[in-house]
Formats: structure tokens, C-alpha cells, sequence
């Protein structure tokens, strides 16, 4: 992975703040809720003090029926017409309450206004069978029929029951039934209409005629010789005490509520006595449907559907946290709607009379107002944390960019100044105060010093070549003034070998030196305009009177080959190119120079069939005293391929050696229009 | 008489064994090791001869100072160097400093013994009238191998010794190619490969500058030179 990419990762981080934004947030919220809640809370706790005064208003407990035997009484805005629909009732569709029929759902409502009660049914009949006036004659109510039937204890103790029956749709004549009689009640309004797979009851009844308990039998039969089956509101023998709101619990509520609350009392078994109060939008701006709201549902608590806030449309509060107020426990809830933005905060408060729960206090608030701050400052934080970002994104982009170039810079100038042993080529950043700085320095210093090494290496043979030739030419001239003395056999003998040894010390201090004369040469040599094949032409013949153990061919795809340079320094590289190829091929091989022209470049190769080279020395080859020739053959000491090197590198060419297939190739290449001189380094 | 050579040479012991050889040749030798005590010596005698090293102790280039006051002084005073410095600049400034030949130490003491006696012939041969049996002349070039003196549309070349017998080698048989070891036979000296072809760059130059189309000497790559007859 390469530095940009890392400080990119790096730069990650950065994501870091909006998170780290949001978490805070999200702590500010629950906090603000918090404080919001305990504030509704204390609020609450009071108004379950207060309320404990009102206890005897609170619907007494009656064990002998269960909670399901009970039906809720609402209480109309309006007064609805008889007409057996529902829309003018001020109710929502989910205040409908559902009984299992035989032939579908049957669903009902009671509601009361203005001292009438009204019942609004709805019932799934797949054949609707009427009664005949004959037989509501008979016993007020056929047994043969589909209805309806309202059953009620009066106040004076009576169970009665008010019986729905139509001989045809329309306005019908309900019955009632008590222990003194059946009779046709004119008071009573009712109004049958079928619908498609069953029919439609609404009735209206004075107040007057109900008792306190409340019930709903639906029977259902398909064939007028038949009972068919019954539905009842209450599993009992007898239905459970109707419930409602107590309009002095109510009054006492409105009292009590504050702005922006809405206060509902509850009895113990969670019926709703009283409802007081609007939610308001807490002052805030509601939060609007953009980025913002989304990524704001992502990262902050749901919380519940604020429609579960709302007072409960079947009469009875079922809410956790109010069945945990019902069970002696205060206990605060948080709803919120993702499409309005609506949220509130909740707080259930129980009312003791010391000894046991006698209802609830439900206590809620809108808290736009610390969402609305919130979502302000949500999209504060969003934006200013992904400019942020981004900023520090690109920052660290461009400075892992630039960071980078620079060490780029760097490496290459490094392996450039190897490659090339320019050692007065600056390095990037070596004044730069850093550590790329640093680094510049010591790669400066290090391939100085390799340098300076190297330039050391060169000197050595010129320099111990000319430091011994003053010793040698002592010996030399010693021993040929010996020879004029008068010798025996043996000192003869001994002179001569003495003699062979300072001629071949003489030729090795001159392999020695060569190559700084070849250099000196190349400073002071005027490039001429030669014909580099006829050079080489000639050359090979001459190779063949000198190597007779050797066959030479000279290819050449060129006819003429007009080169500048110096054609004795070329035939002197030439020469040592084919020294070395003589020296690792056998006797009867061929030694190939080629002459070709690519681009501007001539390309002289010399190719002999022997051992390849290793692959570790092909770079060496051309260094001075470096030589891959095993034992101590005298005469080279590693200095004929480097003058070769020196002699190509002097017109601005290249020597390079590679394997071929069973032998060796050195390739030279120069340029056709060279600058002998002005392309030394 | 015996002719008196004088060796300017800090290292005594080659300069012994010079004296020794040339005191077999029969000549006179006088040894210095330094400058100062050789020019001493010469304001009261110049000697025929001077061998200088260039390198005299802590003078570096006292050779060449000393061949420049002799040579002012002397202006026919046949000087030669004799160093371990075998860089083309050296030599070209010996020569240039008016030393009649430059050779490194590598030289062989009969090769050195030759060169003198050359010079000396030389010198005597310019003191009588010329010969012309002892001339070769090809075209264009005339060889007085008397007086080792070589003339290019009657004008003198002025050749060291080495270059005089370079040119004597090439023209003495034109159209043939000498190679490298012939010509090296033939001017008595080791040399190297690049240190003929300074010397024919050089023989090239002087002919050149009296004659600019002169073109007799022919490189034959790979093989050695030829003198082409125009």
C-alpha cells in the first residue's frame, strides 16, 4: 500500500467527528428527555396526590366480571344522524371494538351525547334473514331472525334488553324486553342498512333507559326455522359495567392540565376516565423529511410510534409503562413518529389511596422542541464535520500526494546518481528541514562516498602503476647493467628470469595505466568523420591474422556506417572486446562482430560461444580491476573491459553484456552524430 | 673526446645505473639529483647531453624548469626526458619545451643508449655538408637519414627522434603497412598502443602545418599505418 493510500485510511479518521458528534447528541438528547421526563414526572406524581381526593368518583371494582365483559362508553363530539353511518360519528374507525361472528367480524361502537346513547353496529352476514311482523308480534322478538340486542341492567336492578330487528332495511322499531313485559319503544331511533356481505345497525337510546352495565348480543341465523348462532360482547352471564369518562374527573383534569400536555386518568383496570389537554408541537419547528431527518432516524433512538401515544381508541390504556403505573410502578415512555417527526415523552404515575392502585396518572408532552434544537444542531454538526472531512481528507491527500512526489523524487534521484555516478547531482529536499531532508542528506552523503570510493578504485591502477615504474625501472636498468658484468652459467640463468619478471611487471603496470591514458585521450581526442563499417571490416581482418586459432565474421546489414568519434579509441575497445572473447571461447570457434543501426544508435556486437556469464557480474563486468576469470592469469587484471566501458561511455554510448543462446554478446551502442569529449562525465 | 652527459635524476640509484651504462658507452657522466646543483654546475660547463627527469624530489616540475633555463641558454643542446610520468600532457609539454626527445622510464638502457648515440650522430652530421647518398626522398618528402632530418616541400619538419624514425620506418617502404610492433622495433621504444597513436596524431600535425593537404600517412584500422607516395 503505498503512502497516499495509507494517509487516505488515516484520513478515515476524521469520521471520527461526525460520530463523535452525534454520540454527544445523542447524549444531549437523552438527557433533555430525561429532564423533560423527571419535570412530567413530578408533575405527575402531584396530580396522582391530588387526584386521591377524588377517589370515590373513580368507577368502584366489581370482581363478579372481567375486564373483556366491559364496554367503553365515548363521548361524541356531535350528534350523528340515524342513518346507519358511521363518518358522522367523531370517532376514529379503530374505536370500531371487533366480535368474533359466524359469518365474519362484527364491529361496534357506544358512544353517548347529550343524555342519548348511540350504538352503531356493524355485522358480516352472508344471508340476512328479517324478521316478519307476525312473529316481532308474537313474542316482540322472532327467534327467527337476524339481530341485534342491547342488553342493559336498568337501574332499578332489572336486566332488560333492547332488541334490533328489521323487517326490511330502514328505520325499524327496537323492543324491549324486561321481567314486566315486551314492548315497542318509541323513544328508541334505529336504523337498518344492508350492506354488501351483511348490515349496518345504528340506534339512538335515551340515557334514561340504560342501566350502568352494558352489553352486546348479535345473533345470526341463516334460516328462519333455525336460532342460529350468537355473539356476545361479555363471556359472563351478565355484561360488566360500561365504562366512560366521569365528567368531574374530567373537569377536575382540565384543571390540572398545563399548556402543551395532555393528561389522561385511568381507572385501575385502565379504562379511561378522563382526557384532558392537547399535545402541542413543544414551539420547535417540526423536522423536515431531507438528508438530515433520515441520517437523524439512523442515529438516534427510535423510541415508540407515536400513535401508541394517543389515548388509546378502545377506551382502555394498554401501554407498558401505564400497565406498570397500574402495577404500583412509576414508569416514563418515549414515542415518536418517523413520518411526522412528532415525539413525545410520557411519564405513568399510580394513584394510591394507601392501599391499593385506584388508577393512573398518564402525563405527556410534545418534545419538538428538543428535537427541533436538536435537528438544528444535527445539521450544524453534519455539515461542519463532513467540510471537516473532507478538508482534512484533501489535506491529507495533497500532503500524502506531495510527501510522496518527494520521496519519489528522491529514489529516483538515488538509483539515477548510482545508475549513473553523477555525484554533483543535487538530490531533492536536501534543504528541506525534515526528515525527507534528512534522508536527501545521507543518500547525498552515501552515494558521495560511493563515489568517492569508486573514483578510488579507478585512480589505484594509474596511481600504483606510476608509483612502480621508478622501482622497476630500478630493477630493469640494474639488471641490464648486470649483463655487462662477467656472469657465470647460473647468474646468466638467474638474470634472465629476473628479467622476464620485470617485463611482465612492466606490461601489467601498463594494462595498469591504460586506462587513465584512454580517459586522458578521450579529454584531448578530435572526433573525426570515419565509416564505421569499414573500420570494422578492416579490424576483423585483422583479427584473423592475429587470433589464427580463431574464425571472425562480420555481419552488417548497413552498407556504410558514417560515424563520428575516434576510430583508434573504438578499435582499442574493439580490441579488448575481442581479447576477452578469444580468451572464453576454444579453438575453431567463430567470434561474430556485427554492425546495425537502430534508431540513431550504432550497435556493435561481439559474440563468442563459450561460458555464460554469471548473472550477479553482468553489472560488474565493466568495473574497474573486476574480472571473472579464475586463477591468476597475469595479463588481466579486470581493466580491459572497463577501458572497453570508458572508451563507449566516451561517445556517448553503452556497453552491455547479456547471455545468448550457448555463448556471450557484449553490445556497444553509440550514437551516430557523438561529441567525443563534451559526453564525458 | 669523450662526450659529457649530464643525468638530472633525484633517485640515486637509477641514476647510477644510467651512469654506469653510459660510462660503458665510453661517454663522460656527470649526475645531479637536483635542479639547483645542476645548473651550478653548468655555468661553468654545459655537458653534450642532458637527460632530465621531470620529477626532482620536492620540485615537481623542476625537469621542466630546468629544460627551460637550458634551453635558453643552449639553444642546440640536445635534452631528453626521462620520467615515470607517461601522461600525453607531460610529454607533449616536455616537447613542446623544446626537448629533443621524451621517453619514459620503461625504455630499455641499449633502447637509451641507441637514442643517444642518435643524437649525437645527429648533431655531428649537422655540422658537416650534406650527403646525398644518405638521402631518401619520396615525392613530396625528403629523408636525410644522416642528419635524421626530414624535409616536405623543402621545408623542414622539425621531428623528435622518435617521430623521425617513425616516419623513416613508413616512407622507407611506401604502400607497405607497419604495424604497431614494427613501428615500435623501429623508434627503439616501448610504447604502447595509444602512446603511437599520439605519436602519428603528432607527425600528422607538424606536416600539416606545412602542408594542409597532406595526407601521406594512411590509418589501415586494425593493422598499423602506411605511407602513401603522392
Amino acid at each position: 500500500m503505498n503512502l497516499r493510500r495509507q494517509l487516505l485510511l488515516v484520513s478515515l479518521l476524521t469520521l471520527m467527528l461526525p460520530w463523535a458528534g452525534c454520540e454527544f447528541i445523542r447524549e444531549t438528547e437523552i438527557a433533555l428527555r430525561s429532564g423533560q421526563e423527571q419535570m412530567l414526572a413530578g408533575t405527575a406524581r402531584a396530580i396522582a396526590g391530588t387526584m386521591v381526593q377524588y377517589r370515590d368518583k373513580f368507577p368502584a371494582r366489581d370482581r363478579s366480571y372481567s375486564v373483556g365483559d366491559q364496554l367503553y362508553i365515548y363521548r361524541l363530539d356531535s350528534r350523528p344522524e340515524i342513518d346507519g353511518y358511521f363518518d358522522d360519528w367523531t370517532l376514529p374507525p379503530a374505536s370500531l371494538r371487533s366480535l368474533r361472528g359466524s359469518d365474519g367480524p362484527i364491529r361496534f361502537a357506544v358512544a353517548s351525547y347529550a343524555q342519548a346513547t348511540y350504538l352503531y353496529v356493524e355485522v358480516a352476514d352472508r344471508d340476512v334473514i328479517y324478521a316478519t311482523p307476525q312473529s316481532l308480534l308474537v313474542d316482540g322478538a322472532s327467534r327467527h331472525a337476524d339481530r341485534v340486542t342491547l342488553i342493559s341492567n336498568s337501574p332499578s336492578k332489572f336486566s332488560e334488553a333492547f332488541t334490533f330487528a328489521a323487517e326490511a332495511p330502514g328505520r325499524l322499531i327496537s323492543y324491549r324486553q324486561s321481567p314486566f313485559g315486551f314492548e315497542a319503544q318509541a323513544t328508541i331511533t334505529a336504523f337498518w342498512q344492508d350492506i354488501p356481505g351483511g348490515y349496518r345497525v345504528e340506534a339512538r337510546i335515551p340515557s334514561g333507559l340504560l342501566g350502568p352495565r352494558l352489553g352486546l348480543i348479535v345473533q345470526n341465523t341463516a334460516d328462519p326455522l333455525q336460532a342460529g348462532t350468537r355473539s356476545t360482547s361479555f363471556s359472563g352471564r351478565m355484561p360488566g359495567l360500561a365504562m366512560s369518562t366521569i365528567a368531574e374527573l374530567e373537569q377536575v383534569a382540565e384543571e390540572l392540565v398545563g399548556p402543551d400536555m395532555r393528561l389522561i386518568l385511568t381507572d385501575a383496570d385502565g379504562w379511561r376516565v378522563a382526557a384532558a389537554g392537547v399535545l402541542g408541537s413543544g414551539g420547535g419547528e417540526p423536522l423536515g423529511t431531507g438528508f438530515a431527518r433520515r441520517l437523524y432516524d439512523l442515529l438516534v433512538e427510535r423510541g415508540k410510534e407515536a400513535a401508541f401515544a394517543e389515548p388509546d381508541p378502545l377506551g382502555r390504556e394498554q401501554q407498558p409503562y401505564v400497565s406498570a403505573a397500574l402495577a404500583g410502578r412509576e414508569r416514563g415512555a418515549w414515542f415518536r413518529s418517523a413520518d411526522t417527526g412528532t415525539a413525545i415523552v410520557a411519564v405513568a404515575a399510580p394513584i394510591t389511596d394507601g392501599v391499593e392502585v385506584i388508577g393512573t396518572v398518564v402525563l405527556q408532552r410534545g418534545t419538538d422542541a428538543i428535537l427541533s434544537q436538536r435537528n438544528e444542531g444535527l445539521s450544524r454538526l453534519i455539515n461542519v464535520t463532513l467540510i471537516t472531512t473532507l478538508v482534512v481528507a484533501g489535506a491529507l491527500l495533497g500532503y500524502a500526494t506531495w510527501l510522496s512526489r518527494r520521496i519519489r523524487a528522491l529514489s529516483i534521484a538515488a538509483e539515477d546518481a548510482l545508475e549513473t555516478e553523477n555525484l554533483a547531482s543535487a538530490f531533492p529536499s536536501a534543504l528541506a528541514g525534515d526528515e525527507i531532508g534528512d534522508l536527501s542528506r545521507s543518500f547525498s552523503s552515501v552515494v558521495q562516498r560511493l563515489g568517492e570510493y569508486n573514483e578510488y578504485l579507478r585512480s589505484l591502477a594509474s596511481k600504483l602503476s606510476h608509483e612502480l615504474r621508478t622501482p622497476l625501472a630500478i630493477v630493469t636498468s640494474s639488471l641490464e647493467n648486470l649483463e655487462h658484468e662477467e656472469l657465470n652459467e647460473a647468474s646468466l640463468g638467474y638474470t634472465a628470469r629476473a628479467r622476464e619478471g620485470a617485463d611482465r611487471l612492466r606490461r601489467i603496470l601498463s594494462a595498469m595505466s591504460e586506462a587513465s591514458r584512454v580517459e586522458e585521450l578521450m579529454k584531448h581526442a578530435e572526433p573525426e568523420q570515419f565509416d564505421l563499417r569499414a573500420v570494422l571490416h578492416s579490424t576483423t581482418r585483422a583479427y584473423r591474422d592475429v587470433y589464427k586459432h580463431r574464425l571472425f565474421e562480420f555481419t552488417s546489414s548497413i552498407a556504410s556506417a558514417q560515424a563520428t568519434g575516434s576510430p583508434e579509441l573504438l578499435i582499442q575497445m574493439l580490441d579488448k572486446l575481442v581479447d576477452n572473447a578469444v580468451d572464453f571461447s576454444e579453438d575453431g570457434d567463430t567470434i561474430t562482430l556485427s554492425l546495425e543501426m537502430q534508431d540513431d544508435e550504432f550497435l556493435i556486437a561481439v559474440s563468442n560461444p563459450g561460458p555464460e556469464l554469471p548473472e550477479r557480474m553482468r553489472l560488474q563486468l565493466f568495473d574497474s580491476m573486476v574480472s571473472m576469470r579464475s586463477g591468476n592469469d597475469s595479463r588481466h587484471l579486470g581493466l580491459g573491459l572497463y577501458v572497453a566501458r570508458l572508451i563507449a561511455e566516451g561517445h556517448g554510448g553503452h556497453i552491455s553484456a547479456d547471455n545468448v543462446e550457448g555463448g556471450v554478446c557484449f553490445t556497444v551502442s553509440i550514437p551516430s552524430a557523438c561529441n567525443l569529449g563534451a559526453t564525458k562525465r | 673526446m669523450a662526450k659529457r652527459i649530464a643525468i638530472v635524476e633525484d633517485e640515486a640509484a637509477i641514476r647510477e645505473n644510467y651512469a654506469a651504462a653510459f660510462s660503458r658507452e665510453g661517454y663522460v657522466v656527470d649526475g645531479y639529483e637536483a635542479r639547483r646543483p645542476a645548473l651550478d654546475a653548468f655555468e661553468s660547463r654545459l655537458p653534450d647531453l642532458v637527460v632530465i627527469d621531470i620529477n626532482l624530489k620536492d620540485d615537481v616540475e623542476g625537469g621542466f624548469e630546468l629544460c627551460r633555463e637550458l634551453r635558453a641558454r643552449a639553444a642546440d643542446l640536445p635534452i631528453i626526458f626521462l620520467t615515470a610520468r607517461d601522461s600525453e600532457f607531460d610529454a607533449v609539454s616536455g616537447l613542446r619545451l623544446g626537448a629533443d626527445d621524451y621517453l619514459t622510464k620503461d625504455i630499455s638502457l641499449p633502447h637509451l643508449m641507441a637514442r643517444v648515440a642518435a643524437l649525437f650522430r645527429r648533431l655531428d652530421a649537422m655540422q658537416k655538408p650534406q650527403g646525398t647518398e644518405s638521402r631518401i626522398t619520396r615525392g613530396d618528402l625528403s629523408i636525410d637519414t644522416e642528419r635524421m632530418t626530414i624535409h616536405w616541400q623543402d621545408q623542414s619538419v622539425g621531428l623528435t627522434l622518435t617521430e623521425f624514425w617513425l616516419v623513416h620506418a613508413l616512407a622507407r617502404y611506401p604502400g607497405h603497412v607497419k604495424n604497431r610492433q614494427q613501428l615500435m622495433d623501429a623508434a627503439q621504444a616501448v610504447l604502447d598502443d595509444n602512446t603511437i597513436t599520439s605519436h602519428v596524431k603528432r607527425i600528422r600535425r607538424k606536416f600539416h602545418a606545412i602542408d594542409e593537404r597532406f595526407d601521406s600517412i594512411e590509418t589501415v584500422y586494425g593493422m598499423g599505418y602506411r605511407w602513401i607516395s603522392n
